[in-house]
């Protein structure tokens, strides 16, 4: 399963169903592909939150408590949720639209950043009544995006300079150049300390929905998705996209003018990207102030990641986040786990997505497990044992070093036992993984793990920090480990003579 | 050796001799300034170089790496968290290159053994390093921003009989290791890269993967040392930054230097030498930001512009110069027995 090399997924054999929009939907939910890419990155969430209260724990924090927290903040506070949703899922949509042509638009936030300005000058500078003000405030703000994002369209067409590079480089520039802008050398700061521009035209501001938080931006979002969504499957446009995304010299064979269309996805990418800040800027601000995106554009990439570059995954993607944000301050608040735990937390989701075969991989072992459980119900145990055992001992292997660098004195000796700790977290690691796919390499690897245990505990008693035992009885567990599966092998191997 | 390379040796020669007549001639005043100057460069051009090098393994290697940035910060994390404990820079080091060389070896995994996409696995990387130092830094130091003071620092090499000659002693006569380090590195990573079996592999790797498969070499094996060996050097880059000329960790310190790393390197055409070059140079323009603040405060209003323009040069430099040409089996999964 390797969804993110065909970038038109399966879906477009489900869009000949016949029938009302329920009907497809119903097909489109019932088809394989589309059960594999939930699967896949539901499949990510987890691991990433596993490992991340393996951090937390590692940390010193309760991830139980925060992770409630979490999900009570998140639910609770629903329009808070929907509006950190709204900016992440317009810069998400401008992230997959690029991705469908093949393009990597890794600068979105400096699109954002200059769609932004270009919004906050309408809208701060000129008066215009006040259905008007918004709308033509957004419309430049998303021809200034567009525009920031043609330039490394051009290049990328005509010169060749590849995109990842020209973007992030101009979306540095972007956030130093408005930040010079609005700043005390700059021609549209207030006068006040903070690098800002004067507040807006209150005929600029878009109006809240309900609540405090959330507003108008969200239906632009929505609207948004419903656009690209139609662009992408319905449009001629959007399939010499696809097409060019897909296979380039095929295109080019087809007569789609390539360099025309990568121009072209660039322009629409960064005008989506300048929308996302364009909402954001007259709906959650009344001025631009320096540095106000906290990596928007950045977790824009993640949501299209998570959202595998579909328009509807990337709304599912970024109310994810949205949720992860707003739960976060909330986890912050009542369970002591300081927010950044979230960015964790998205590093790691993004780590699993861009690794399909990791959940594959799971999968494919746990089925061999399970026919290996019925023929050889002996061996299975003392195999799944020593696998529980090995993250145990990435768990215990991480804590005791902990534990030892808070208490004891830091001596030679002491380092040193800190240190075979840390080896022996990450040996661990790959005892579970032998084990887990039934490779005979996993008993010698025990027998390291066992050493490794045994070093430690005699460098830390060496260093004078007394007997510890964890580090003594894990070594003799291991040891004990390898004694068991020497004997399986002995006996498989017997049994292999017999037959 | 053709004409056209002949001539631009005779040109470099003649600039340099011209810079040194220039430079003796100018008043003590003037020649400390502009030792100053070099001295700065090399400060701010070392967590670059060693970044950027690093990146050059990597990518050499036919992996790419973006995630530099997060690589950077963990190092940068780490150095401090382990001398602060310590009171030992050199410990602070080793946890920095073994910091930097895991999450390089995560990134490995995801891109080499798991096939997954190089630049959405760097992204994470980036991500999980930025959230992951910060978080730590609340752990370790019960504060948000800014860690602790650390007291031991690398300690810099002071060169006593050059310390009053005019120009030399404000330029080299106080020097980090670090620094040092950066241009045995530069040295040792052409030798590497050029004539070790090795670096030759690697180098298949990135432009031919299959030619080495066929040889016999283990090309999952070769990229993923070049990954690790990119993270262990952006782990020094970090560290230096946070126990080398400064003394604490911040949040996010690195501010972008992960990535005009990367730009030195796409800058320098994926080789040691044009790396140290773009690497000193946009360590020149880091230097000439402080010392246009000091010395010719009329141009501050434009402080912004002269930070924008290393990453304008690059953009220009791939847009309108020459192109650069990466390694051609870059961010290409290697499968063996491929069809077509």
């Amino acid at each position: 399963m390797n969804e993110m090399d065909d970038a038109p997924t399966p879906d477009e054999e489900v869009m000949v169903v016949e029938g009302g929009i329920f009907d497809q939907l119903l097909a489109k939910i019932k088809s394989q592909g589309f059960r594999n890419q939930v699967f896949w990155s539901l499949g990510s969430i987890l691991l990433a939150l596993v490992v991340a209260a393996v951090i937390m724990l590692m940390g010193g924090y309760n991830p139980g408590a925060a992770f409630m927290w979490l999900a009570v903040g998140a639910i609770s506070q629903m329009d808070q949720v929907l509006w950190y949703a709204s900016p992440l899922i317009l810069a998400g949509l401008s992230v997959a639209l690029a991705f469908r042509c093949g393009l990597f638009n890794i600068g979105a936030e400096g699109q954002l950043y200059i769609g932004a300005m270009a919004t906050a000058l309408v809208a701060y500078l000129y008066s215009f009544p006040i259905l008007l003000h918004p709308l033509l405030s957004l419309t430049v703000g998303v021809l200034a995006g567009a525009g920031w994002a043609f330039v490394p369209g051009l290049l990328k067409a005509y010169r060749g300079a590849h995109e990842v590079v020209t973007t992030m480089m101009l979306s540095y520039a972007a956030i130093l150049f408005t930040s010079w802008l609005v700043g005390p050398n700059g021609p549209f700061w207030d006068g006040s300390m903070v690098p800002q521009t004067p507040r807006f035209y209150d005929s600029a501001l878009l109006p809240l929905l309900f609540g405090d938080y959330i507003h108008f931006g969200f239906i632009i979002a929505l609207l948004a998705v419903f656009g690209v969504d139609y662009l992408i499957n319905r449009t001629v446009l959007g399939y010499e996209l696809r097409a060019v995304g897909h296979n380039i010299d095929a295109a080019e064979y087809a007569g789609i003018d390539s360099k025309k269309k990568v121009v072209t996805a660039l322009a629409i990418s960064g005008g989506l990207s300048g929308l996302a800040g364009s909402t954001e800027i007259i709906g959650t601000y009344d001025r631009f102030i320096a540095n106000w995106s906290a990596g928007i554009g950045w977790d824009g990439i993640t949501v299209a990641v998570l959202g595998n570059n579909n328009p509807w995954g990337v709304l599912a993607g970024g109310i994810f986040f949205g949720a992860l944000k707003a739960g976060g301050n909330t986890m912050q608040t009542l369970a002591n786990v300081p927010v950044e735990m979230v960015k964790v937390i998205q590093g790691l989701v993004v780590l699993f997505v861009a690794a399909p075969r990791i959940i594959s991989w799971l999968m494919k072992h746990a089925q061999e497990n399970k026919e290996e459980a019925v023929i050889r119900p002996v061996n299975t145990l003392p195999r799944f044992l020593a696998a529980f055992f090995g993250l145990a001992s990435v768990f215990l292997g991480l804590g005791t070093a902990r534990t030892v660098l808070l208490t004891a004195t830091p001596t030679f000796w002491v380092m040193v036992a800190v240190v075979v700790l840390l080896l022996v977290a990450v040996t661990s690691v790959l005892v579970f993984i032998t084990e887990y796919s039934r490779d005979p390499r996993g008993s010698t690897i025990l027998l390291i793990i066992a050493v490794g245990w045994l070093e430690a505990a005699i460098a830390f008693f060496v260093g004078g920090g007394g007997i510890e035992l964890t580090s003594i009885i894990m070594a003799f567990i291991a040891f004990a480990f390898w004694l068991s599966m020497q004997l399986l092998r002995r006996n498989v191997i017997k049994e292999g003579a017999e037959q | 050796m053709n004409n056209r390379t002949l001539y631009r040796r005779i040109g470099v020669l003649a600039a340099v001799a011209i810079g040194i007549i220039a430079l003796i001639t100018l008043p003590e005043r003037q020649q400390n300034i502009a030792g100053w100057l070099v001295s700065t460069t090399l400060q701010m051009a070392t967590p670059l170089v060693l970044t950027g090098i690093g990146g050059m393994y990597s990518e050499r290697g036919g992996v790419v790496n973006i995630g530099l940035e997060g690589m950077m910060l963990m190092g940068a994390f780490t150095g401090a968290a382990v001398t602060y404990y310590v009171r030992n820079p050199w410990w602070g080091i080793l946890g920095a290159v073994a910091a930097g060389g895991l999450l390089a070896a995560v990134h490995g995994v995801v891109c080499v053994k798991y096939k997954g996409d190089h630049i959405v696995s760097g992204t994470g990387v980036i991500l999980f390093g930025t959230g992951f130092s910060t978080l730590m830094l609340q752990i370790v130091w019960q504060r948000q921003g800014q860690g602790e003071l650390i007291r031991d620092t690398i300690p810099d090499i002071v060169i006593e009989p050059i310390q009053d000659i005019p120009f030399l002693g404000p330029a080299f006569s106080v020097i980090s290791p670090v620094v040092i380090f950066m241009f045995v590195l530069t040295i040792a990573s052409w030798y590497i890269l050029y004539r070790t079996p090795f670096g030759l592999r690697l180098r298949a790797a990135g432009e031919d993967p299959s030619t080495l498969d066929s040889a016999g070499a283990s090309v999952e094996w070769t990229r993923f040392i070049g990954v690790v060996i990119s993270g262990c050097l952006a782990g020094i880059g970090g560290a230096y930054l946070s126990i080398g000329f400064g003394s604490a960790f911040a949040k996010e310190m690195t501010s972008g230097r992960g990535f005009i790393a990367l730009a030195a390197m796409i800058f320098g055409n994926w080789t040691p030498s044009g790396v140290l070059g773009a690497g000193l140079f946009f360590g020149f323009l880091d230097g000439l930001n402080y010392f246009i603040q000091i010395y010719f405060p009329i141009l501050l209003p434009f402080a912004n512009f002269i930070a924008m323009l290393p990453y304008l040069l690059v953009v220009v430099a791939l847009g309108f110069i020459r192109r650069s040409i990466p390694p051609k089996g870059i961010a290409v999964p290697y499968e063996k027995e491929r069809k077509g």
